[in-house]
């Protein structure tokens, strides 16, 4: 069979240039956990609190989906655009926090924003293209952007700003191959949220670069600071957008992979530039989400249904977590949080090497950590900074703070001696 | 654009656009072919439409899927324990339990590791098709077949040849096309079961250095004489790439659960690095809901004989009506009694009809005038064919086939 394994020497193949991702860099970390470890390994990398009780999604959904299951009526087939019931439960839920309302027609039903980040970018995949994406971002962008063959062009995030988009840089960046801009808000990783105002020159910008915007929501609603959370769909209005959510973190249900592409196309120009026709194409050869679970949707969504105090216990388990964060931090002189985070998921830490010792860097740091204190955690340079590490506080309290105890004692023994 | 603002600068890519397709064969799925024939339905026949067109009995209560399999997933949910996010090719519970249910059937034992959990058995294709594909190969497909594979591969920019199944011989694979189709480019040949996968088709692959995928998302639906064999069995002689899911034979097509398992004892697939590009297309890709796969175990292993026997014997029942019907229609032929799968290729006699041009205008009038949906089979490749999915409601089948006759004697050719 010499001949099957000759054919494949030479060729390069289409996925084989997948940039690696979190998913990805987290597996190889895991190998590197030394084995004789008793401790339990603690994990503060993917921003799953599905994975903790203290999390638990609704009663509600839980029943919604059950009782969808059991009626038997969702165990077809859905149309590839997704059923009417769902696609109308996530356009009320979506128009309650803008100034119009969303059509049905409007809503595309995904497997999980994952997919649906999926369908966007290779939509807008053209020969010459670009896309300009945060940096630090989340890599699974960048992953499929090199699988699309679409160029990518990260502007920065500012973290003397709090993380504001770096308008200037984006100005600078663009030119006329440059199609659109992810905006990722609440972000990831940075856990931050942007403000009316800032989300404003952010449309101002797009429009005047003749951009469209790829508002990624994900995070959507999962705010616990002073800034109120603000879709970009407010500016629609007057200018194209694409919004990608999913219930999959305000509801804690990661794995339950129901997510939404929304457009919005107020002047015409989704369809104009057969945007609209390609979403529709690129649905009709890929998988649908799970039929039931879309069925459940407007129970889900309906949130006088959900316990009230359903949002308010995880958005304050989520804060109280940030705290924490950043309490311990404090204590650690080799590292530094410059802002605290007021929505989604992560923190993105610095660290000091001047005060580090036998640390290369953070890729570095991070195989130490795993192998050393069994802690988990994502090296920086995987969502594009160097030397920060990003850090999910969705998990519980206590277990955060164990695994930020042993992350202190790890930067204690690898210190420069003089600072003990 | 106002403001002296630049214009916009996107465009939805050609890849996706209608307008690049100006091929009249351009692959439309099936869904969009019902979809349309859907449009044509007189709103004032007020008959119930009879659904012949794809394979999705889910509705009909006699198809209602095992309670093992339902409270499988309620135990899952209220668990509570699968609520997060999976691994990329699946959790290990599910990876296994998908594991040992395929090796019932196998010479050999599959490790988990073999096995990769999908969205479906279309994601499981459109993995591998991606994981393919590569500047100048070419595939080799079915003809019937199921046009997803066409048009995963022209996404993807992998060429597509056909070789054909001989209908006389029950379908068989045209070993003789098979061989003249392949040159050095060919990488692999889709082989959907239950058909005939059979020794000489991977002798035939092995022999012309291809590998086969096997789609067997039909497998166990058997009901006439012939057994179900798995391509897998055949792993040591090529490597098979076996998609599958629980969607055909639980008929739960909407809970999106299949899997990708490589049948290679040799490990040539992983020498090849094909087993690294799925893996590395998986990482990236959406993954099935996580308490679907938790349920799996449960609905893998005990699941009832009772179950199954129930629904084998609605579609031995039905395929025996379909069979029997059609023959006392002259104006089309089904040259060989279904025995397994839902579905039986029909050739249509046109010279005997009057006013119908091709398949697609027979489906058509056909939904217009009389309710019925069968699928034209230019949409799986064979033009003035059709395809009838009889996996439905005894009774819905019967009526549906008597109305094809009615069409048929309304349409005769007067002699």
């Amino acid at each position: 069979m010499e001949n099957i394994v000759k054919k494949w020497d030479s060729k390069v193949n289409s996925a084989s240039d997948i940039s690696v991702t979190a998913r990805g860099t987290l597996s190889m970390l895991m190998q590197h956990l030394n084995e004789e470890d008793k401790r339990p390994v603690i994990k503060l990398s993917q921003g799953d609190p599905a994975a903790f009780p203290c999390f638990r999604t609704s009663h509600a959904a839980e029943e919604a989906v059950i009782n969808a299951l059991r009626s038997a009526k969702y165990n077809c087939y859905a149309p590839f655009v997704g059923i009417p019931p769902a696609r109308r439960a996530v356009a009320e839920y979506l128009s309650r926090d803008l100034p119009y309302k969303l059509s049905p027609d409007d809503v595309y039903i995904t497997s999980g924003g994952a997919q649906a980040m999926e369908i966007i970018l290779s939509v807008l995949a053209g020969p010459g293209a670009n896309i300009l994406l945060p940096r630090p971002g989340f890599a699974n962008y960048e992953a499929r952007c090199a699988f699309s063959n679409l160029e990518v062009r990260h502007y920065d995030l500012l973290p003397e700003k709090g993380w504001e988009v770096d308008l200037d840089g984006v100005k600078a960046l663009a030119d006329e191959n440059t199609i659109a801009i992810v905006i990722i808000n609440p972000g990831n990783p940075c856990g931050n949220v942007f403000s009316y105002e800032h989300l404003k020159k952010i449309a101002k910008t797009a429009i005047e670069l003749g951009l469209l915007v790829v508002a990624d929501e994900v995070y959507g609603h999962l705010t616990f600071g002073c800034t109120p959370f603000v879709p970009m769909a407010v500016f629609g209005s007057s200018i194209p957008i694409i919004t990608l959510g999913s219930i999959s973190k305000r509801w804690s249900v990661t794995g339950w992979r129901l997510g939404w592409l929304v457009t919005c196309d107020p002047t015409g120009t989704l369809q104009k530039s057969r945007i609209v026709e390609c979403i529709n194409s690129s649905l009709k050869i890929i998988s649908n989400p799970v039929t039931f679970i879309q069925g459940a949707l407007p129970q889900i969504l309906d949130l006088e249904k959900t316990n009230s105090d359903y949002f308010s216990i995880s958005t304050s388990l989520l804060k109280e977590a940030t705290e924490i964060l950043c309490d311990k931090i404090k204590e650690i002189p080799s590292i530094t949080c410059p802002t605290k985070p007021e929505g989604s998921v992560f923190a993105m830490v610095k660290l000091d090497f001047s005060q580090l010792e036998d640390i290369d860097d953070d890729m570095d740091f991070c195989v130490k950590l795993a192998k050393e204190e069994s802690v988990i955690v994502l090296p920086g340079v995987i969502v594009g900074l160097k030397n920060w590490l990003r850090i999910s506080f969705a998990t519980d309290p206590k277990y955060l703070e164990n695994g930020l105890e042993r992350v202190k004692s790890f930067c204690k023994k690898h210190s420069k001696k003089h600072f003990y | 654009m106002e403001n002296g603002a630049k214009s916009w600068a996107f465009r939805g890519t050609q890849k996706l656009s209608a307008k690049q397709s100006k091929d009249p064969k351009q692959k439309v799925t099936i869904r969009e072919a019902l979809d349309k024939l859907m449009g044509n339905l007189n709103e004032d026949d007020d008959r119930s439409v009879i659904p012949l067109g794809h394979g999705d009995p889910s509705a009909f209560p006699c198809f209602r899927t095992s309670p093992v399999a339902e409270d499988a997933i309620v135990d899952a949910v209220r668990s509570s324990k699968f609520n997060c996010y999976s691994p990329a090719a699946g959790i290990p519970p599910a990876r296994r339990a998908i594991a040992e249910y395929l090796s019932r059937d196998l010479p050999y034992k599959l490790s988990p590791d073999d096995v990769s959990v999908t969205l479906g058995c279309t994601q499981a294709i459109e993995i591998i098709i991606t994981a393919l594909a590569r500047p100048g190969a070419n595939i080799l497909v079915p003809r019937p077949g199921y046009p997803l594979y066409e048009a995963r591969a022209a996404f993807s920019n992998l060429e597509v040849r056909h070789f054909d199944l001989i209908p006389e011989k029950g379908w068989e694979v045209d070993l003789d096309s098979v061989e003249a189709l392949t040159d050095d480019n060919t990488v692999a040949m889709v082989i959907i079961s239950p058909g005939n996968p059979c020794g000489n088709t991977a002798e035939t692959a092995r022999k012309l250095g291809i590998i086969v995928i096997a789609d067997e998302v039909y497998s166990h639906l058997v009901f006439g004489n012939k057994q179900f064999v798995p391509m897998g069995e055949f792993g040591s002689i090529v490597p098979v790439l076996t998609v599958g899911s629980i969607s055909k034979r639980w008929i739960v097509p909407g809970w999106r659960l299949g899997w990708i398992a490589t049948n290679d004892p040799c490990g040539l697939l992983k020498q090849t690095g094909i087993l690294d590009s799925i893996k590395k297309y998986l990482n990236i890709s959406s993954d099935p809901a996580t308490f679907i796969q938790g349920a799996i175990p449960k609905i893998l292993e005990n699941t009832t004989e009772e179950f199954f026997s129930n629904i084998i014997n609605t579609m031995k029942e039905d395929a025996d009506i379909c069979y029997s019907k059609i023959k006392e229609i002259p104006g089309i032929a089904c040259p060989q009694k279904p025995e397994g799968a839902m579905s039986a290729m029909v050739k249509l006699n046109l010279s005997l009809l009057e006013g119908i041009n091709d398949d697609m205008d027979f489906c058509a009038k056909l939904a217009k005038e009389e309710s019925v949906i069968v699928l034209p089979g230019i949409a799986v490749g064979m033009k003035n064919w059709i395809r009838i999915t009889f996996a439905i409601e005894p009774v819905f089948l019967a009526e549906g086939l008597d109305r094809i006759k009615s069409f048929y004697e309304r349409h005769a050719k007067k002699l």
